[in-house]
């Protein structure tokens, strides 16, 4: 072992006091942020948000408590209107099937097709409380706005020939039949939330190329 | 220095490649004999007397980068993660993280502007700034898996990879999570030590002479500073899995065995339906991996008292990750926890893959290096890395070349 100064051996001891009680109290941190809420967690609710949040984020629950068991499907629909003024409402497009299609076969699907509208639908259900004359915070109208442009996208500037005036979006989800040998019953058929006409304008489209 | 090395219990951990530049004098030639054979040609105050349980400890923490070997493998897991990642998005990364994004820099700005969180790609609205940022991501993930400079490589990787995950949270996985963390902690770490064009470069110099304090110290903060990073890598994994543990436990689906059955069947989540439905169509099938998952990672981190066990459900944890990575279309989500499980690996094992693999990997890449700087080879020689290479270090790559050419024969 090297045989150290009084200085060098302070500074060493001082520093290593350091950061093991600096280790100490993140990790600690990050178990009371990932324990269910407790007497502790409530008490330093917000210096443990200071720590985790926004670089070191804890998502371990992973299929917990129960995996998801419902598939989820999105459609949207356009209107159009003409040149000689004629609005048209255009017919549903599967978005989510454009989606699975991409990835079956792939044996590394793209973020773009296995994350994008998924979660983009989880943001925007996550920001918009199910009651009736609930107020939708900052956060609801960029998952209205990111959602919209996730099918825009995909619908390109004009459809048919025509300008695109509103969008509207229907979300569905069908429970997943229990496996083979399970004696539940449960109805498979697909639930629609049907989401109102949003306008679309030019600006809706910037960047999306 | 090779006394104390032989008594501690995580010997193997601090070999030829591992071994500080003050002590690496005497380890390169030692480190393989038996302890005590050796004498420390370095003056000591104290010989005879045994160091106390807290000078060893002491020692352990500010002398000693642990695990430098779990340190490599977990930097090269997650650099090859990441840089995979990069490289199979690279047709979409406009759309993902770019100009062409549906969560524009508008909508993201926003959301920064909440969360606070770090991105380096809101300096500029500019493609060109953009495609510099991803392209040097690439790089960085290429550089941090090679471990060139590595400590300069890991805070580029770390300053990319965070910077383009925070431009877009919303694409996102678990996966994503783990190398977001992973990116940050490797920067702590000591993770050139081993298994690196670092490593590599450092054998071939010359042996330094003493260190001076000054410089001996800051070798001394940093150690420890990799010692703690080390601490969180671990722990951070043991927090993955007694959380995705311990919240399933609650369960119903996991509780009545069937869970498994859920994820075969969800349409984002099967790649190929067919082997998704081999897989979930036996009840004994689904019911024992059902429960097996749980009970995996609920009992983990409490097999950290026993190598043996540890070891065996590490092992299975690894090929649940690879089966994951198949089944649910999740490859690189799999290969970062892989790469994170890798901390937890046993050091008996690195060291088996380092002697048959190891040297010949390195000189490999150190060719390849030299082909690229355009630096003509001096000698074709089998094995020899270059003209001032000394007897003992020839030695060992002798010895590697030949178990090298008996596994291969």
């Amino acid at each position: 072992m090297r045989v150290w100064s009084t200085p060098a051996l302070l500074v060493i001891c001082l520093t290593g006091a350091a950061l093991l009680g600096g280790t100490g109290l993140f990790l600690g941190a990050l178990f009371l942020h990932v324990a269910p809420a407790n007497a502790v967690s409530r008490q330093y609710q917000g210096d443990l948000d200071a720590v985790v949040y926004p670089e070191f984020e804890q998502n371990w629950k992973l299929f917990a408590p129960n995996p998801l068991q419902q598939d989820l499907t999105v459609d949207a629909q356009l209107q159009t209107i003409g040149e000689d003024g004629q609005v048209r409402t255009r017919d549903w497009l599967d978005l989510t099937a454009q989606d699975i299609a991409a990835i079956r076969g792939n044996p590394a699907p793209s973020h773009l097709d296995q994350n994008m509208l998924r979660r983009a639908v989880d943001f925007y259900r996550s920001t918009h409380p199910e009651q009736e004359g609930a107020v939708v915070g900052p956060r609801g109208a960029l998952a209205q706005e990111y959602l919209k442009r996730i099918a825009l996208q995909r619908f390109g500037r004009t459809a048919g020939g025509e300008r695109v005036l509103q969008i509207r979006f229907r979300l569905g989800t069908a429970t997943i039949a229990p496996p083979a040998w399970s004696p539940e019953q449960v109805d498979t058929g697909v639930q629609y939330q049907e989401l109102p006409w949003w306008p679309v304008s030019e600006d809706d489209y910037r960047g999306l190329g | 220095m090779a006394g104390v090395r032989g008594r501690l219990p995580g010997a193997g951990v601090s070999g030829p490649i591992a071994a500080g530049e003050a002590e690496r004098r005497p380890a390169a030639g030692i480190g393989r004999q038996r302890a005590g054979t050796a004498a420390d040609p370095a003056p000591q105050p104290a010989p005879a007397a045994p160091a106390t349980r807290f000078e060893r400890l002491f020692d352990a923490f500010t002398a000693r980068v642990q695990l430098p070997r779990q340190a490599a493998v977990v930097r090269i897991g997650i650099a090859l993660a990441w840089g995979g990642y990069l490289l199979r998005e690279w047709p979409n990364r406009r759309e993902l993280y770019g100009d062409r994004s549906p969560w524009s820099a508008e909508l993201a700005g926003k959301l920064l502007g909440e969360t606070h969180a770090f991105t380096v790609l809101t300096w500029s609205d500019s493609r060109l700034w953009f495609e510099l940022v991803y392209h040097l991501g690439l790089l960085a993930a290429v550089l941090l898996a090679l471990g060139w400079r590595t400590r300069a490589s890991s805070l580029l990787f770390a300053v990319t990879a965070v910077s383009l995950q925070n431009r877009n949270v919303l694409v996102g996985d678990g996966g994503d999570n783990v190398v977001h963390l992973m990116a940050i902690y490797l920067v702590l770490v000591r993770c050139g030590r081993a298994w690196s064009l670092d490593a590599r470069r450092r054998r071939r110099r010359p042996p330094p002479g003493p260190t001076a304090e000054p410089r001996a110290v800051l070798d001394a903060l940093a150690t420890m500073v990799h010692n703690c990073g080390m601490l969180v890598i671990a722990a951070q994994v043991v927090l993955i899995y007694s959380t995705a543990g311990w919240y399933k436990v609650q369960g119903s689906r996991w509780q009545d065995g069937t869970a498994l059955h859920y994820p075969l069947h969800l349409d984002y989540f099967t790649p190929w339906p067919g082997l998704s439905g081999l897989l979930g169509a036996s009840l004994l099938v689904t019911f024992l991996l059902t429960y097996g998952t749980v009970i995996l990672q609920v009992g983990f981190p409490f097999t950290l008292a026993n190598r043996r066990l540890k070891n065996v459900l590490l092992a299975l944890m690894m090929a649940e990750h690879l089966a994951i990575a198949v089944t649910l279309g999740l490859p690189f989500f799999s290969l970062a926890m892989i790469a994170a499980d890798s901390v937890f690996l046993p050091t008996g094992v690195l060291l088996r893959v380092e002697r048959r693999f190891g040297r010949w990997v390195e000189r490999r890449a150190g060719r390849w290096v030299e082909r690229r700087a355009g630096r003509p080879r001096q000698k074709q020689g089998r094995e020899d890395e270059d003209g001032r290479t000394d007897g003992r270090q020839e030695g060992v790559a002798e010895r590697g070349s030949e178990e090298l050419r008996q596994a291969s024969g």
